[in-house]
């Protein structure tokens, strides 16, 4: 988790017009989670939170903007962003499959699902299909140990998963970003 | 045989749990669910009593933190600084940790699942007796479902005037909390309560050097208390029934130490017929839990090893599948402690090089790398055991694999938090308590011995 390194020398921010950090986003900001904190760092989380869930990736150009409405550095936002695993530094994939790989779940099934998804997607763990749909990866417990193996797709939590119900799952997910067509992801 | 001291389930009333009820009809309960079943009753009890009784009577239940180390509730209160009745404090916090995210625990997420008023109502017991301002609700990013209960909860609560700026209860007190939830982001120290108050401030979630302590110097400097989600629903009922009633729960020591009074939350994980969240008083056998309560090992398979309750604990060998759930485990068996009390059981067929692989494994990833011991330790040792569990280490790299465990987490002052020390605790009693099947594994050492035979050789 914080082991990530920058290749400061020659990194380039890449930028857009419209910023990230939209006027509802601040208005949100503001209104609900400012008033919370002693501090306004204390809102750096849920401003990060909000940029995560509306692009699927947290940009440096969305970092700076960050940094400027709460009167922080932009180091101190990166320093917080590459700290916590949730917050994406480079784009993912429209729906993330997250699998289960602490102890209940490695010895009650947990590599067999794996096997499934990377199988149905055609990607191995860390990557994201060709048509930018799905990023899988494995993590740490989900708090879902009784119900073992256990997988989140996106927000959703499934448990007592079976390799064969993988399928299913994943088509449910796609058929989900078809129909409401909500943007997440990059592509 | 072990017998349950309660007739009725305490933290799961409203959560149908076995033997008491099926899990099948478990729903969120609302506000009114919550209030027509006696909710809010404890509050309102402890609203008409001193703040200073509140925490007497906390003081007096033996409460123990239920969130691992099993700290006294009361006792942890008392380090606030003192307030002269009738003169403001100040601001004072109170974070609620809800981070859960050692593996083989889930026992916060049935209350935040179900009966998220349980935890509420403890939130404005401990504000009210220790004059806490405003309350955070530190929970772990994954769990997304129980934030949303969580804020429907709150919505719930502010609408009726548990919290907000009218006074606690509608205005039946004069002293007014506000409560927020607060989602963390994927890291597992951030359930270590300096980090979690680090992440409250927005900052990378390192644990901070104590002393200054949370209660005198905490989030944004100010006296804070940290307290488990479980710990405080423990509080209404408490404060209700009155302490005596808490300490007919529970068990006593058998080895001298203060007690393990009230019931539980266990977690049951592994190779078990049916896993899941129970309540129990604590001192339930382990033997007792699983053949008992969740319907014996899985497909007839015999016991081999358990977690008493989340992976820095340690391991339960073979021969103390009877060890009692409470808090003298530690002593008696050989373990860090009861932890979180959710068992992870394995079955004879387990490959415990592969079990102590695993953990090593959730170490290194969540170590935060602020202490070096920790970070570079826990990656030595992963790697270590994962040379042992492919068979290309040698004898002596079990010796190496003991010391590094030791050197990182036993010795006393090497790393700032308890990290090191459970991912050590984890590491050496698997090693020690299943010795033969690391050496299996293993390659002998071959050392290079000169020696020379006949005329030359010296007597």
């Amino acid at each position: 988790m914080a082991w990530i390194t920058k290749p400061s020398g020659t990194m380039k921010i890449e930028r857009r017009a419209e910023p990230y950090l939209t006027a509802e986003m601040r208005r949100d900001l503001s209104e609900r989670y400012l008033p919370r904190y002693e501090r306004k760092m204390g809102a750096l989380l849920p401003a990060l939170h909000m940029v995560q869930h509306a692009y699927g990736w947290v940009p440096f150009q969305a970092m700076e903007e960050i940094a400027a409405f709460l009167e922080i550095s932009a180091a101190e936002v990166y320093d917080t962003a590459s700290f916590y695993e949730e917050y994406w530094l480079k784009p993912k994939g429209r729906h993330l499959v997250s699998v289960c790989r602490s102890i209940a779940c490695e010895f009650c099934g947990q590599t067999e699902i794996t096997e499934a998804v990377k199988a149905a997607l055609g990607i191995d763990v860390g990557e994201t299909t060709d048509d930018g749909e799905f990023t899988l990866i494995e993590l740490e417990c989900l708090g879902s140990c009784g119900g073992a193996p256990a997988i989140l797709i996106d927000e959703v939590l499934h448990e007592s998963v079976t390799p064969g119900q993988i399928p299913e799952l994943l088509a449910k997910a796609r058929a989900e970003s078809n129909g409401h067509g909500h943007g997440h992801g990059h592509h | 045989m072990w017998q349950p001291k309660i007739n009725a389930p305490v933290l799961t009333k409203r959560i149908p749990t076995p033997p008491y009820g099926n899990m099948r009809d478990r729903h969120v309960v609302s506000y009114d669910e919550y209030i027509k079943t006696g909710g809010y009753v404890g509050l309102r009890k402890a609203l008409s009593m001193k703040p200073d009784d509140v925490t007497e009577e906390v003081k007096k239940s033996q409460l123990r933190g239920r969130g691992g180390a099993g700290f006294p509730t009361g006792l942890k209160w008392t380090f606030l600084p003192k307030v002269e009745e009738g003169k403001d404090p100040g601001m004072r916090y109170l974070a609620i940790n809800a981070d859960e995210s050692e593996p083989g625990t889930f026992k916060d997420r049935l209350l935040m699942d179900f009966d998220p008023h349980l935890m509420l109502e403890g939130i404005a017991i401990a504000c009210y007796a220790c004059r806490l301002k405003k309350a955070y609700i530190f929970i772990r990013g994954e769990y997304h479902h129980q934030a949303k209960v969580l804020e429907n909860a709150l919505k719930e609560a502010y609408e009726h005037g548990i919290f907000g700026n009218k006074g606690l209860l509608n205005g039946a007190s004069n002293w007014s909390v506000d409560c927020y939830v607060h989602r963390g982001a994927g890291a597992y120290i951030c359930g270590e309560e300096t980090a979690l108050l680090e992440g409250l401030e927005g900052k990378r979630g390192w644990p901070r050097i104590k002393p200054p302590f949370p209660a005198l110097k905490g989030l944004f400097g100010k006296p804070t208390i940290i307290n488990n989600v479980e710990t405080l629903a423990h509080l209404p009922s408490i404060i209700e029934n009155g302490w005596e009633w808490f300490s007919k729960q529970g068990c006593n020591s058998t080895i001298g130490g203060p007690p393990s009074w009230g019931t539980k939350l266990m977690g049951m994980s592994g190779h078990v017929n049916q896993p899941g969240c129970y309540e129990f008083d604590l001192g339930i056998p382990l033997r007792t839990f699983v053949e008992q309560y969740c319907g014996g090992m899985r497909n007839g398979k015999k016991f081999k090893a358990a977690i008493p309750g989340g992976v820095s604990m340690g391991i339960l060998g073979t021969d103390q599948y009877d060890a009692e759930l409470d808090f003298d485990i530690g002593r008696k068996h050989n373990v860090l402690g009861l932890g979180t009390a959710c068992p992870t059981v394995f079955d004879e067929d387990t490959d415990m090089v592969a079990v102590a692989r695993n953990i090593a494994r959730f170490f290194k990833h969540e170590s935060c790398g602020q202490c070096t011991p920790c970070r570079e330790g826990s990656g030595w040792l992963y790697q270590l055991l994962g040379r042992i569990e492919e068979g290309n280490a040698k004898t002596k790299d079990l010796d190496l694999a003991l010391e590094i465990a030791t050197s990182m987490g036993s010795m006393p002052g090497t790393t700032i938090c308890g990290l090191a020390d459970g991912n050590n605790w984890a590491v050496r009693t698997i090693m020690n308590k299943f010795r033969p099947e690391f050496e299996a594994r293993v390659r002998p050492t071959f050392v290079p011995v000169r020696v020379t035979v006949g005329a030359g050789a010296k007597g």
